[in-house]
């Protein structure tokens, strides 16, 4: 069985959607778009959280204290050994696996707590604030670094999780587990989650300390506090390199943009992993996707597709985690359609998980006046084990009686399920997101039970 | 009809006039949008209480007993079959009530024979 973008918690069939749990779920063979943001941890109100951004502050300092103290070798090995953390599966790589700082890299980081002495003496508060002083210091790698250190409060917060929503764990192997006590890397074996595909151990994130760019960031340093307190009009604006320099030369400056972002700490909020467009938008949407011609002239068929992709996706959420947009090619006709994960999260859904052995719901769109039997026919044909026995066609007019009866005949002779929806059932379900007296998951569910009724007894 | 009946028909005409009015103010607004399932299962409670007394010739429509929750009926569906309901239910009353030759006004026929619960003119004698 190959799923669509498939997840952690999907390939071991344990139906929960994103919403519903305190861990970002994730993928099995690409990253989650989002940051560890310390900061985050440094802000809640929780006091673990706060003892766990003390306990990756001290780590790190110590990496300074070590290099100051005739232990270079050592403190380099450990800051390389700490910039990467495949294990949460963070970032934008799409093959899952980082790579390591370089010596070099690791050097200039060490540097600098032999050159700022602000530093040598007590050391970072954030140490977020390297991207301000090191060239390449990315945000990926802030991340990386916050979840080594506190690697060992992930695996049980992993297994406190995989326990609750009964995923599977299995005996592995993780190599770089930070010990506290000896402030030093090690390996350990424990029972985690592992990527089938890899056989590589996974660790779940919290998804409140999740960020899609860090609180202090060197872009934000720059437009919001460098070029309206420090630079002199006129003057011509240092570049990257020598920007740095300077923050390096003037660590006050960056400790005083420090105090003002821990001042403006309310304003600091987890970023959500998916956002509903909101209801004005989506009802602009509509208005597009109903002024549209049918067929293909002046690209009608890619704006509707697109159009019904991005509010398909905020009707449907939370209740169908939205997967991906993909084409592919049936008798050399190109058909673009939407997957969502089947959570079993409504009613029905538990419904057509069971009859139709549904894990992902394909939704195929169609912009042609009037739908025909070669249409069904397609979706019926991509409708394999993959998918199970059930599909949704969204299409401009109400299909004619002989399609439907169409769709009842391959009810009749394969149990299979598909449903037509069309402008009138996108309007009423663009109606109740906005009037919230029902849910737009209750329109497909409608039509389905209309479905059912029409089926032979 | 009973005394008991008669109280309780008159709570259920009561009710659904109300609902009548309260949907019927939605529904001139919002026709389209479905009502919400807080308001529909009361609304299918006093349909069914309702359908206790319209049995037979008075019922509005045979084969309807209440809305079905799944198929997400409109605002102005409901006031549609609520002002079935209460013009079947008015007939219903008319039937059941008569003057006395003791007595000024109109009062409720209990088991066959006109009592001291008292009610108003039936609609349809009324002058408008």
């Amino acid at each position: 069985m190959s799923l669509v973008r498939p997840r952690l918690t999907d390939f071991h069939n344990v139906p929960v959607t994103q919403d519903a749990v305190e861990f970002a779920i994730p993928f099995l063979d690409e990253d989650i778009p989002l940051y560890v943001d310390p900061f985050l941890l440094w802000k809640s109100p929780s006091m673990q959280d706060n003892s766990l951004h003390l306990s990756i502050t001290n780590s790190f300092n110590h990496l300074g204290y070590l290099f100051n103290n005739g232990h270079q070798h050592d403190a380099l090995e450990t800051l390389i050994r700490a910039s990467e953390c495949d294990e949460v599966g963070l970032g934008v790589s799409k093959a899952k696996t980082g790579k390591r700082i370089g010596e070099k890299m690791g050097g200039s980081i060490l540097e600098i707590f032999k050159n700022i002495p602000q530093l040598t003496k007590s050391g970072f508060t954030h140490f977020e604030e390297i991207q301000l002083l090191v060239d390449g210091f990315s945000r990926d790698r802030v991340s990386d670094i916050a979840c080594n250190f506190i690697q060992s409060f992930l695996i049980d917060f992993t297994i406190e999780q995989c326990e609750k929503h009964g995923i599977p764990i299995e005996k592995t192997k993780l190599e770089n587990v930070y010990d506290i006590k000896a402030n030093k890397f090690k390996e350990e074996i424990t029972d985690l989650p592992v990527n089938p595909i890899t056989k590589k151990p996974l660790l779940l994130v919290p998804k409140r300390w999740l960020r899609s760019i860090p609180w202090i960031n060197s872009d934000d340093y720059f437009k919001s506090f460098y070029s309206t307190n420090i630079h002199i009009d006129g003057a011509e604006f240092p570049e990257r390199v020598k920007l740095l320099s300077f923050n390096r030369d003037n660590y006050d400056i960056v400790k005083t943009y420090t105090s003002i972002k821990e001042k403006q700490f309310e304003h600091c909020k987890q970023d959500p992993l998916f956002t509903q467009i909101p209801i004005t938008s989506a009802k602009g949407k509509l208005n597009t996707i109903t002024k549209l011609p049918t067929g293909k002239t002046d690209n009608a068929d890619r704006k509707y597709e697109d159009n019904v992709c991005q509010l398909m996706s905020s009707l449907m959420y939370p209740h169908l985690d939205f997967a991906q947009e993909q084409s592919r090619t049936d008798s050399g006709v190109l058909i673009r359609d939407l997957i969502f994960y089947n959570n079993k999260s409504v009613d029905f859904l538990k419904e057509i998980y069971t009859d139709f052995n549904c894990k992902q719901i394909v939704i195929e769109l169609k912009n042609v006046h009037e739908i025909t039997r070669e249409h069904i026919f397609q979706l019926n044909r991509y409708l394999n084990d993959q998918f199970g026995k059930f599909g949704i066609i969204i299409t401009r007019n109400p299909p004619l009686k002989k399609i439907l009866k169409n769709t009842i005949d391959l009810w009749s002779g394969q149990r299979r399920c598909i449903l037509i929806l069309d402008d009138s059932d996108l309007k009423m379900m663009t109606q109740v997101f906005e009037t919230k007296q029902r849910l737009p998951i209750e329109i497909i569910k409608k039509k389905y039970a209309e479905f059912t009724r029409a089926c032979p007894a | 009809m009973k005394t008991e009946d008669v109280y309780k028909f008159e709570k259920i005409q009561g009710q659904l006039q109300g609902l009548y009015n309260e949907i019927g103010t939605l529904s001139k607004k919002t026709p389209n949008d479905p009502l919400n399932k807080f308001k529909l299962k009361f609304i299918n409670q006093i349909l069914i209480s309702a359908n206790e007394f319209l049995d037979g010739k008075y019922k509005p429509f045979q084969g309807f007993e209440k809305f079905e929750d799944d198929e997400l009926p409109t605002n102005s569906d409901v006031t549609i079959i609520l002002e079935q309901y209460l013009t079947c239910l008015e007939n219903f009353r008319t039937d059941n009530v008569s003057t006395k030759d003791s007595a000024y006004g109109w009062f409720w026929l209990v088991d066959g024979k006109a009592s001291n619960l008292k009610t108003t003119t039936p609609n349809k004698l009324k002058f408008t």
